[in-house]
């Protein structure tokens, strides 16, 4: 469980995050959304310790995350790490190690697990992402989609508690999108409080519960995507899903909602709707 | 680059150096070149100092020394204007040979080697070679008790050949104020140079005293071979200006006359005939090939050592200037400023010499802590380059997963930096091991001194050159070879 009370950092004499007060639970999947420089990315790098904030506080379970520099609360912000995943937009995967290496690198030396129990961990992690046959390959010699599932895995060996996605779909052929949203959907049912920053409306319809509308360091609106999608309360979130239509349909492969593609082949991760 | 290909390069060295040592060649001979140039041409090393030939304190530019002096009632006596060359002493020989100047008149000996060698006209100096020990040090009586013990002198010099003959470890100098400079550290047991240097560079020092004169030698001035027209009217010269009276003026002003000179006064050209007519043609032998090895391992060892003090500390100035204080990290760039900064030259000079008061190194250690100290500033900039070159995502990677900043260094963000750096260091452990060469100036006999001895010794560049070139990439393209391996390895990731 994390619960984010009254964050707000100020970048440059402007806030970045203005009052932002949320919760995440375990099972459930929020989809962050909203225009750019709207702090959704802010947000989600704040509660994986990268950013430091100016108030409020950020707690998972009982560790508590407190406004100001980062280095000062070593310990604090290290354990928050390690009870959240993050995955990164470009994946950041360790270019020097292989799949595997990439995996056991934080059970072996933040967890303290021995090579052999590390191995172990990598290689279940390895074939529930589907990659068994990738084990000794380097990053370079990996697929985008692939890099990214290697990055999930790297996460997940921690045994976090919330995994973080920025952007988890914009480096991907959208026909990979669908297992994307399947391997998604399977960390949920395992019981992950999963929160991803998305500008692809139909990702966050397949795969979320909920849906938060970032905008100017607030939450402008916030519910189920299909609340949020077909029934905007706020004018703002209206302009800005007219906006991303327009980017959508511009998109090389359009798959419109409810017609075909991720619905009829993933139809357990449309349920929700 | 493969193996054949290297030989091919070095074929093609080889062949271009012979093609540059046969193109010199004279157009003219001497006596008649230099009344045509109006002027003699001497070559002479300034840095030889007191009294031979030395820059005026006072007027600087301009020479003085009773050398000076000679060479210019010499020039007078032919009708022409004398001209100063600078050139190093250890080198007036090859530099004379290859026409930089029309003679050599700085305190060359005649020796059997050189008289193989080049002409020399009749002497016009008699010395003695004056042995010097320190005033606390008993054992020093004579050369016998120097056995297999280290002596300072000047290499290839009279004295040289003679501690080699009586099997005392010779170690070269190339100036005159070093060696006394060591005698008196204790980095060598005794000195044997020529009485006028003992006079004026060791005899002041008062911990030292002199053991006593063990030989006695000649100067005379070099001409090339060919130019036997104006060795001949050198002789003639020389001959007038002594029975003149003229030389032993020149003599009296610089303190350096005695009674023993008056022997240059009645010198006759049988004497010159007889003193001349012990040549001698070394060639590479057995002996000097093991010289070689021992030297080229005198390379290995220096270059070794100063890149296992370069690498750890260049980690160390880098680290200070990327994760440091800001105080420690400006310390660490004023030391890369200072050392890169400045000749490393200097800096063995400074740390061997200079400091050698309140620092007391061998020669070997001085040799590896300069070079070190040098390179690490080299190192401490390629590992920064490597630690920058490194995304920073990969250390936000490894934040994220829980790591500590130092876990995610060491971890992460060094294996990918020491990747990027690799090229750069092994190219500076082969620039290292060209540039010990410049250890010589500390008496360390490394490569390229042995080198230029032996080529001063067999009286050729070429075959001691070649065999000089061999070495160094005997040493240096198995590491390239390796480092390439290692790159190839590493590139996968």
């Amino acid at each position: 469980m994390i619960e984010v009370k009254d964050l707000c950092k100020r970048y440059d004499g402007r806030a970045v995050l203005d009052g932002i007060n949320a919760s995440f639970a375990p099972g459930e999947v929020v989809a962050l959304v909203g225009p750019s420089g709207g702090g959704k990315s802010t947000l989600l790098r704040c509660l994986n310790g990268l950013e430091p904030f100016d108030s409020g506080s950020i707690r998972v379970g009982d560790d508590v995350l407190e406004p100001g520099a980062l280095r000062a609360s070593g310990a604090r912000v290290s354990n928050i790490r390690r009870r959240v995943g993050f995955v990164f937009q470009q994946w950041h995967l360790f270019a020097h190690r292989t799949a595997l290496g990439n995996i056991t690198e934080a059970p072996r030396y933040v967890r303290g697990l021995d090579a052999k129990a590390a191995t172990e961990l990598g290689r279940a992690l390895l074939e529930k992402v589907g990659l068994s046959h990738r084990e000794g390959a380097y990053p370079s010699e990996l697929s985008g989609g692939e890099q990214q599932r290697v990055a999930i895995a790297r996460a997940l060996a921690m045994e976090p508690e919330a995994l973080l996605l920025d952007e988890p779909t914009s480096a991907l052929d959208p026909e990979r999108v669908g297992e994307l949203v399947e391997l998604l959907s399977r960390l949920r049912e395992d019981g992950l409080a999963l929160v991803t920053v998305t500008h692809e409306m139909r990702f966050a319809r397949e795969l979320c519960s909920r849906m938060l509308v970032l905008h100017g360091g607030r939450i402008l609106e916030e519910g189920t995507p299909a609340q949020v999608l077909e029934r905007p309360r706020h004018e703002r979130t209206r302009a800005f899903l007219g906006l991303e239509r327009v980017v959508r349909q511009e998109a090389p492969v359009g798959l419109e909602p409810g017609t075909t593609g991720i619905a009829t082949v993933f139809p357990a991760a449309t349920a929700r709707e | 680059m493969n193996v054949s290909a290297v030989w091919r390069g070095a074929g093609a060295l080889l062949v271009l150096s012979v093609l540059m040592t046969s193109c010199v060649q004279r157009r003219e001979v001497g006596l008649e070149r230099v009344r045509r140039a109006g002027e003699l041409r001497w070559g002479a090393d300034a840095q030889g100092g007191e009294p031979y030939a030395m820059e005026d304190p006072d007027v600087p530019g301009r020479m003085r020394g009773f050398e000076v002096e000679l060479a210019d009632a010499l020039a007078r006596e032919l009708g022409v204007r004398a001209r100063f060359v600078q050139n190093d002493w250890s080198s007036l020989i090859p530099s004379l040979e290859r026409g930089s100047f029309d003679v050599a008149l700085n305190g060359i000996e005649i020796t059997p080697a050189r008289s193989g060698r080049i002409l020399f006209t009749r002497p016009y100096f008699i010395f003695q070679l004056r042995l010097m020990a320190r005033r606390d040090d008993d054992s020093v009586t004579g050369l016998a008790s120097l056995k297999g013990r280290r002596v300072g002198t000047l290499a290839n010099s009279q004295a040289w050949d003679l501690l080699q003959r009586e099997g005392i470890h010779a170690v070269p100098y190339e100036g005159v104020q070093e060696p006394y400079i060591d005698l008196e550290q204790g980095r060598v047991d005794a000195v044997l140079m020529d009485d006028l240097i003992a006079q004026r560079y060791g005899q002041p020092r008062a911990v030292l005293r002199v053991v006593g004169d063990v030989g006695e030698g000649y100067y005379a001035i070099a001409v090339r071979p060919g130019d036997e027209d104006l060795r001949a009217a050198l002789d003639v010269a020389l001959g007038h200006i002594a029975r003149s009276g003229e030389l032993r003026q020149i003599f009296a002003r610089w303190n350096i006359d005695s009674a023993a000179q008056q022997r240059m006064v009645e010198w006759s050209d049988a004497q010159t005939r007889e003193v001349l007519a012990q040549t001698q043609t070394p060639h590479l032998g057995w002996a000097q090939w093991v010289m070689f090895l021992q030297a080229a391992l005198v390379t290995l060892v220096v270059s070794v050592l100063a890149m296992a003090l370069a690498v750890p500390l260049g980690v160390g100035l880098a680290l200070a200037r990327l994760f440091g204080p800001r105080w420690l990290g400006r310390l660490a760039s004023l030391y890369v400023e200072l050392f890169r900064g400045t000749p490393v030259l200097l800096q063995l000079y400074v740390l061997y010499y200079g400091l050698a008061g309140v620092l007391r190194l061998d020669a070997l250690s001085a040799a590896v802590l300069g070079l070190g100290l040098n390179y690490a500033a080299y190192e401490a900039e390629v590992y920064r380059a490597g630690v920058l070159a490194v995304p920073r995502g990969q250390m936000e990677a490894a934040l994220a997963l829980g790591m500590s900043m130092r876990l995610a260094l060491r971890r992460v963000v060094f294996p990918q930096a020491f990747r990027v750096a690799l090229p750069s260091a092994t190219n500076d452990f082969i620039a290292l091991l060209k540039d010990s060469s410049l250890v010589s100036v500390i008496s360390v006999v490394e490569l390229t001194k042995r080198m230029t001895i032996t080529a001063v010794d067999v009286r050729g560049w070429l075959l001691p050159g070649a065999l000089c070139a061999a070495l160094y990439l005997a040493m240096s393209y198995p590491l390239s070879l390796l480092a390439r391996r290692l790159e190839a390895r590493l590139e996968r990731g």
